[in-house]
């Protein structure tokens, strides 16, 4: 039988689905980048926007880019930081209030109800990770005229409509009601997953730089990837132990 | 125009919410949706992205690739876009067509980040859903404007009238001269005959006759002493930016089937012009009888997912190109599993560059140079593919495993030191011209051999075993193989083969001095072509704009697809291949529905174009035989967008009256732009300007009337394919979503969102064109609103190419039909209907079935394994490449007066339409343009999601530059250029834009050149207040951010009033000028 070739994409939703048959509390879910197939084309800090509805300030995914050398022996890195879901989370035990906390699956996931907006966490994280959601809008103050433009108040429906972050509806009418006021992260698109999609960023990288999946899994392909001896974690001497990779 | 009442945000999406589950809504659903509609109930809410009921496929359009997208949506709001999971564009391999929606629901395809910000083009608060008319006794761009309801709109512009306190102004109707298409088909032969006529006396003569023949007819006449001009129809223009097919055939059939007119002109030669008509002069086949014609407008890319090695040569392939997607993937698997590397060759360290394993940062305009001393040294080397080379024609191609053939091995005689035409049978004696009479009684020439063999031309000779031998190009059943390179002496005629002509001008160089024109190392070349003849056919070189958009941006392109031939790659696996897409009109499988037979009737149209590309100079009555002519004409390039508004400035050939736009932005997008505007803002040159756009942008705010478009998110258009795409494939763009609120009008009694096919038709229904209408397409057949053409382009590609059915799709099953139904719920009926959608094809419910199955897919994809057929693609070009162009060899560059060159040659770049060097001393350094992957020309200014990563434009500046001109990150510069001495954006009266632009230091950019992303530093498109009947709408400073550098573009000297152009083939250029860079 030949191998059939397969999109990594689809190879992995494939993984998704097996791993969601498991118990919770029986996956681990982690992400590894190659940062050799990362070309900085920022898709994945956009659709992590568009999926969870993030206002301005607050992006749970960007992308570094840095350029090295000099004229003519030049490279470019591009560089992705989701927040790294540490086994050991600096964020976690500074919370006055337990807000933030690593779930069953290993996935460090915030209670907005509780999350008091005291950015301890923000100020705890080595790899800042985490941003404060101020409540603005990215068509705050664009003008309004009926019957002439489509204007701010029909426009903004996109922006306004309610995000599903860890599969609740957090509407976001204006005012100070959750997540407005609260610590956001990175929460590995759970209300993706838990539906059987891939989180944001690793379907749209054009790249296919980014992997995710259950690394108790050891058929699934970030199994494969982080025992690779060009697996790296960023700042492993914290002792933090991310849950995410890069390859380098 | 009936004005809904807006429902305000929170309303809408509590209705909608309630509706979505509600009875409520099936009252009104047409009766094929109410059936399926009962027997569902979608969840919406938390799980909202999963269900396919959520999901309607369609194609983006944030940038021209086309990605196959899916839009979720959320109480019809649309909540994100991924990547359409069924499409070779997002998947790699993508899988299979035949996979059940409901399987797909939840697997989606990656997309770039322009795709995703979508939703900021169709939800911008700035676009207008009012149709605005200049504010009578302001200036055109003074951004005063009145709102008009939709049909008093037409009215005026349809009848003219004293519009804007300025006097009277020419309506369509009164450009409508010519109305019989039956007189206009006889006026057309006379005129061909003129055109045609090569004797100066019979021509005037010819002239004469035409005026007294149709002496009650000549009112009609743009100048009846110009015949050739064409009827008063032509005296409107239409002027796109981006549009494709499927919208593109409703607009041309306005144009010219039912107006009449001569003049609809596409934006090509902004965008990579001399790649497109290089193209065409390459792929202009033999019409076995006297001339090479039919050349397709088109270009070849790399088969990405395929090639071993790939010189990407002024192709941005990581930010922009066709597109980031489809080919980064497959590059950066080949990276890491090392089953495939490629260079770069680029002045600016591109993304691309920088996962490159060879960067080139090369001399701008000298990628011809490059390609010139590889041409040599492999020749030299004998590293060039002899086996295809040698092929002649069809048979020899077959022959040799091989489905194209070139000119290379064909001789061509050289006259004085020039080549010229193909060497013949005749010119060698090896053929006598006779007559014969065939079965018919037609009496035709043929050319004999002594042997009896008959041609029915005169036959085309290469050398074979250093004899003549004849040959027919297209011949499928006598291989002939020449010799490639040949120098000889045949009856007295100097004679070359292409090849060697080719050869001999890489010889005038060594590898050296070519590397020094280029501003590399003969290293790099050596390198370069060591590497791409150690590959086989799975080598490539992959161009683009970069090598197209300078004054010798053909001869850039026919190097290197030179260079591609010399190893034979067309149609391999891995080479450079050809883009093919599913028949849409029908006439491949005669039905369901062949659209080219579908009229009532329809215009002559006839006449010179206002670009002069549909004939020639010397053939035309204006031929004094005086060169340089007022201004170029282009016989081997047409959809001159540099050309349009500078010509209706001139009035050269003739004064355009009513101009309209679509989807263009030609000031902003065009280097030296300034002049464009300038143009624009008098009434006098252009008496009337109709514009159709999202909102007020930075062509339309010059514009009399504006007509509001709906977004790619919310109509159709067939966007078809892009020649590094392997598979056929056709992606169908169709209304995902509606804005609540958007106004709806009436055309032809039918309710219609306000759009530009409602305009289009709504004058068409006003004057009585043909073509439209109830029975618009054919008796009974009704063409009143534009689902009744579009829908039938979907049935023609979901039946397939062949007439028996046996390429059909198959039929949507109930359950494929419910999530069709349902996902288009939140539709209004004027937009979606099915019981009218159905009716449009026919009411065929099979039929029905087969366009629902592609609808769901959004478009039609060829399974993976079937795009190759052992070494070779199965969608090859498969045709004759022209190595060597007779057709352009022979034709005449009107500003000079002397014959092209027909083969890959060196020129300079930077010279004047009189083909000058142009010396604009104290301006040093180079100015070049970029993409970045956030920004798309004029069109995504509104994502402010994407302005977050990237805010604004910048002038991008070696670090070695910088430091010689004290100059570091940040700081103000003021960019200026000889022909914009005070680097300013002149605009309307009193609006002066200075080009200030913060100074980005890189590494990475070749010292002297500097560059600027493409995209930013708007002063329309919302970035600046207009007033709309009183009312001011503020303009957003986000917008207007940034660096926008095209005025400081140079502008041609001698024409003063346009950008540098290529003149052979079209391209508008962007990178020979020559800018000051001065502390602001």
């Amino acid at each position: 039988m030949a191998l059939e070739p397969k999109d990594v994409l689809v190879r992995m939703h494939e993984e998704l689905q097996r791993a969601l048959k498991k118990a919770p509390g029986e996956r681990r879910w982690v992400m590894v980048i190659d940062l050799r197939k990362c070309v900085g084309c920022h898709a994945c800090t956009i659709a992590c926007v568009a999926e969870n509805k993030l206002p301005p300030g607050v992006v749970y995914r960007p992308v570094v880019e840095q350029e090295r050398g000099t004229y003519p022996n030049v490279s470019q890195v591009f560089m992705p930081r989701p927040c790294f879901h540490c086994d050991e989370p600096p964020c976690v035990p500074v919370c006055p209030v337990n807000a933030t906390y690593a779930n069953e699956e290993g996935v460090v996931v915030m209670d907005y109800d509780r999350c008091i907006g005291c950015r301890y966490c923000l100020n705890a994280c080595p790899y800042s990770a985490r941003t404060t959601d101020f409540g603005h809008a990215y068509t705050d103050n664009l003008p309004m005229a009926d019957g002439l433009i489509i204007g701010r108040e029909t426009a903004d429906d996109y922006e306004r409509i309610p995000n599903f972050e860890y599969g609740k509806e957090w509407d976001r009418p204006g005012g100070l009601q959750s997540p407005v006021g609260n610590a956001r992260k990175c929460h590995f698109c759970l209300h993706r997953v838990h539906e059987g999609e891939l989180p944001a960023c690793t379907t749209t990288c054009i790249g296919r730089a980014t992997y995710y999946g259950d690394s108790n899994d050891p058929e699934s392909l970030v199994s494969e990837l982080i025992t690779q001896s060009n697996a790296i974690r960023l700042r492993e001497e914290l002792g933090t132990k991310p849950k995410v990779y890069y390859l380098v | 125009m009936s004005k809904k009442d807006k429902l305000s945000r929170r309303d809408f999406i509590k209705v909608s919410a309630a509706a979505g589950s509600a009875a409520a809504i099936l009252a009104n659903l047409p009766s094929v949706q109410q059936a399926f509609a009962q027997t569902t109930q979608s969840a919406e809410g938390v799980f909202f992205e999963s269900k396919p009921e959520n999901q309607i496929y369609t194609v983006c359009l944030q940038c021209n690739t086309g990605c196959a997208i899916r839009v979720k949506l959320l109480n019809g709001v649309a909540a994100k876009i991924e990547g359409n999971p069924y499409s070779p564009w997002t998947l790699w391999p993508h899988p299979a067509f035949d996979t059940p929606i409901k399987d797909m629901a939840t697997l989606d395809g990656g997309l770039c980040p322009k795709g995703q910000a979508g939703i900021q083009s169709a939800y911008d608060p700035y676009r207008i859903v009012s149709v605005l008319k200049r504010k009578p006794g302001t200036k055109r761009g003074a951004g005063q404007w009145v709102s008009v309801p939709f049909d008093k709109a037409i009215e005026e512009i349809v009848e003219g009238g004293n519009l804007f306190d300025e006097g009277n102004v020419e309506g369509f109707r009164s450009l409508y001269a010519m109305t019989d298409a039956a007189l206009a088909k006889e006026m057309s032969a006379a005129v061909t005959k003129i055109l045609d006529e090569k004797d100066a006396e019979k021509k005037k003569a010819l002239v004469a006759d035409f005026k007294k023949t149709f002496a009650d007819h000549l009112d009609k006449m743009i100048d009846p002493d110009h015949p050739d001009l064409g009827p008063k129809n032509n005296q409107f223009a239409f002027v796109w930016g981006r549009l494709k097919n499927g919208r593109g055939d409703l607009f041309k059939r306005f144009v010219g089937d039912a107006f009449g007119s001569n003049n609809a002109n596409g934006h090509t030669t902004v965008c990579q012009g001399s790649l497109y008509f290089s193209g065409k002069a390459m792929s202009e086949q033999f019409d076995g009888v006297s001339k090479f014609s039919g050349g397709s407008k088109f270009y070849w890319q790399t088969d990405t997912g395929n090639s071993e090695f790939v010189i990407y040569v002024g192709a941005n392939v990581m930010e922009a190109n066709y597109g980031p997607p489809q080919r980064v993937p497959k590059m950066t698997e080949g990276n890491v599993s090392g089953k495939s590397k490629f260079a770069v060759v680029d002045p600016r360290h591109s993304k691309a560059a920088s996962k490159a394993w060879k960067w080139v940062p090369i001399k701008p305009g000298e990628d011809a140079a490059l390609a010139m001393g590889m041409i040599r040294w492999i020749i030299e080397n004998e590293l060039h593919n002899v086996k295809f080379l040698s092929n002649t024609n069809k048979a020899a191609a077959a022959a040799n495993g091989e489905k194209s053939w070139t000119t290379g091995p064909w001789l061509v005689k050289i006259k004085e030191g020039k080549p010229g035409k193909f060497l013949r049978g005749s010119e060698l004696e090896l053929v006598v011209k006779g007559t014969k009479t065939d079965a018919e009684g037609k009496e035709a020439t043929i050319y004999t051999t002594p042997d009896g063999v008959e041609y029915g031309f005169d036959p085309f000779v290469a050398l074979v075993d250093e004899q003549p031998a004849l040959f027919d190009p297209n011949n499928a059943d006598i291989p002939v193989q020449g010799a490639p390179l040949a120098s000889v002496t045949l009856n007295g005629i100097e004679c070359k083969t292409g090849l060697q002509i080719i050869y001999e001008e890489a010889q005038s160089h060594t590898v050296a001095e070519w590397a020094e024109i280029a501003g590399i190392s003969e290293n790099d070349i050596l390198e370069l072509a060591t590497e791409f003849t150690s590959h086989g056919t799975k080598a490539c070189a992959d161009i683009h704009r970069g090598v197209s958009q300078h004054t010798n941006g053909f001869y850039n392109v026919i190097a290197w697809y030179t260079v591609n031939c010399l190893v034979g790659n067309p149609d391999h696996t891995g080479g450079m291949i050809k883009g093919t897409s599913y028949d849409y009109t029908g006439a491949k499988a005669e039905g369901p529905f062949i659209l080219s037979k579908m009229y009532d009737g329809k215009q002559t149209k006839f006449g010179l174009d206002i670009l002069r590309t549909n004939t020639t100079f010397e053939k035309s009555t204006l031929f004094d035989g005086i060169y340089p002519t007022k201004r170029p004409w282009f016989p081997l390039a047409t959809d001159l967008y540099q050309e349009d508004i500078p010509s209706m400035g001139d009035m050269y050939p003739y004064q355009v009256k009513i101009l309209m736009t679509y989807m263009s932005a030609l000031n902003y997008a065009l280097p030296s732009g300034q002049t464009v505007s300038e143009i624009l803002a008098d009434p006098k040159k252009i008496p009337l300007i109709i514009c159709s756009d999202i909102f007020v942008g930075e062509t339309s705010q010059y514009a009399d009337y504006i007509f509001p478009d709906l977004s790619y998110l919310e109509r159709w258009e067939l966007h078809g394919t892009h020649p590094s795409v392997p598979w056929k494939v056709e992606n169908i763009r169709n209304p995902a979503i509606s804005i609540p609120g958007w106004p709806t009008v009436q055309v032809y009694g039918e309710e219609q969102p306000l759009s530009t096919e409602a305009l289009m038709m709504a004058i068409a229904e006003k004057l009585e064109l043909p073509a439209f209408g109830p029975n618009g397409m054919g008796e009974g057949v009704p063409f009143t609103r534009p689902e009744h053409l579009y829908l039938k382009q979907v049935a023609n590609i979901a039946f397939g190419e062949k007439a028996d059915g046996s390429d059909s799709v198959p039929e949507a099953d109930d359950e494929e039909l419910r999530i069709f139904l349902d996902a288009r719920r939140h539709l209004p009926s004027s937009i979606f209907n099915a019981d009218v959608w159905k009716a449009a094809i026919g009411n065929d419910e099979s039929l029905w079935r087969k366009f629902v199955y592609v609808m769901n897919r959004g478009g039609r994809f060829q399974d993976f394994a079937n795009a190759y057929k052992g070494d070779l693609v199965a969608n090859a070009y498969g045709k004759q490449i022209n190595l060597y162009q007779e057709k352009t060899a022979t034709t005449i560059n009107t500003m000079t007066g002397k014959t092209l060159q027909g083969y890959a040659s060196y020129l300079a770049p930077g010279l004047s339409s009189l083909g000058e060097a142009i010396e604009d001393k104290g301006y040093d350094l180079s100015l070049i343009t970029h993409k970045i992957i956030t920004m798309t020309k004029a069109r995504t200014i509104s994502n402010y999601w994407l302005t977050a990563i990237e805010p604004e434009g910048y002038l991008l500046m070696s670090a070695s530059d910088a430091r010689n001109m004290g100059l570091s990150a940040g700081d103000r510069v003021r960019v200026s250029s000889a022909s914009n001495p005070k680097g300013e954006w002149a605009e309307y009266d009193g609006n002066r834009k200075p080009m200030i632009a913060k100074v980005k230091v890189v590494e990475g950019m070749r010292p002297g050149v500097v560059s600027f992303p493409l995209g930013f530093g708007h002063w329309a498109s919302g970035s600046t207040d207009i007033m709309i009947d009183g009312v001011t709408i503020a303009g957003d400073p986000r917008r207007a951010a940034g660096f926008h550098g095209n005025a400081a573009m140079r502008v041609d000297p001698h024409l003063g009033n346009v950008t540098l152009s290529d003149l052979v083939g079209g391209s508008a250029v962007f990178y020979d000028s020559k800018v000051k860079v001065e502390k602001a």
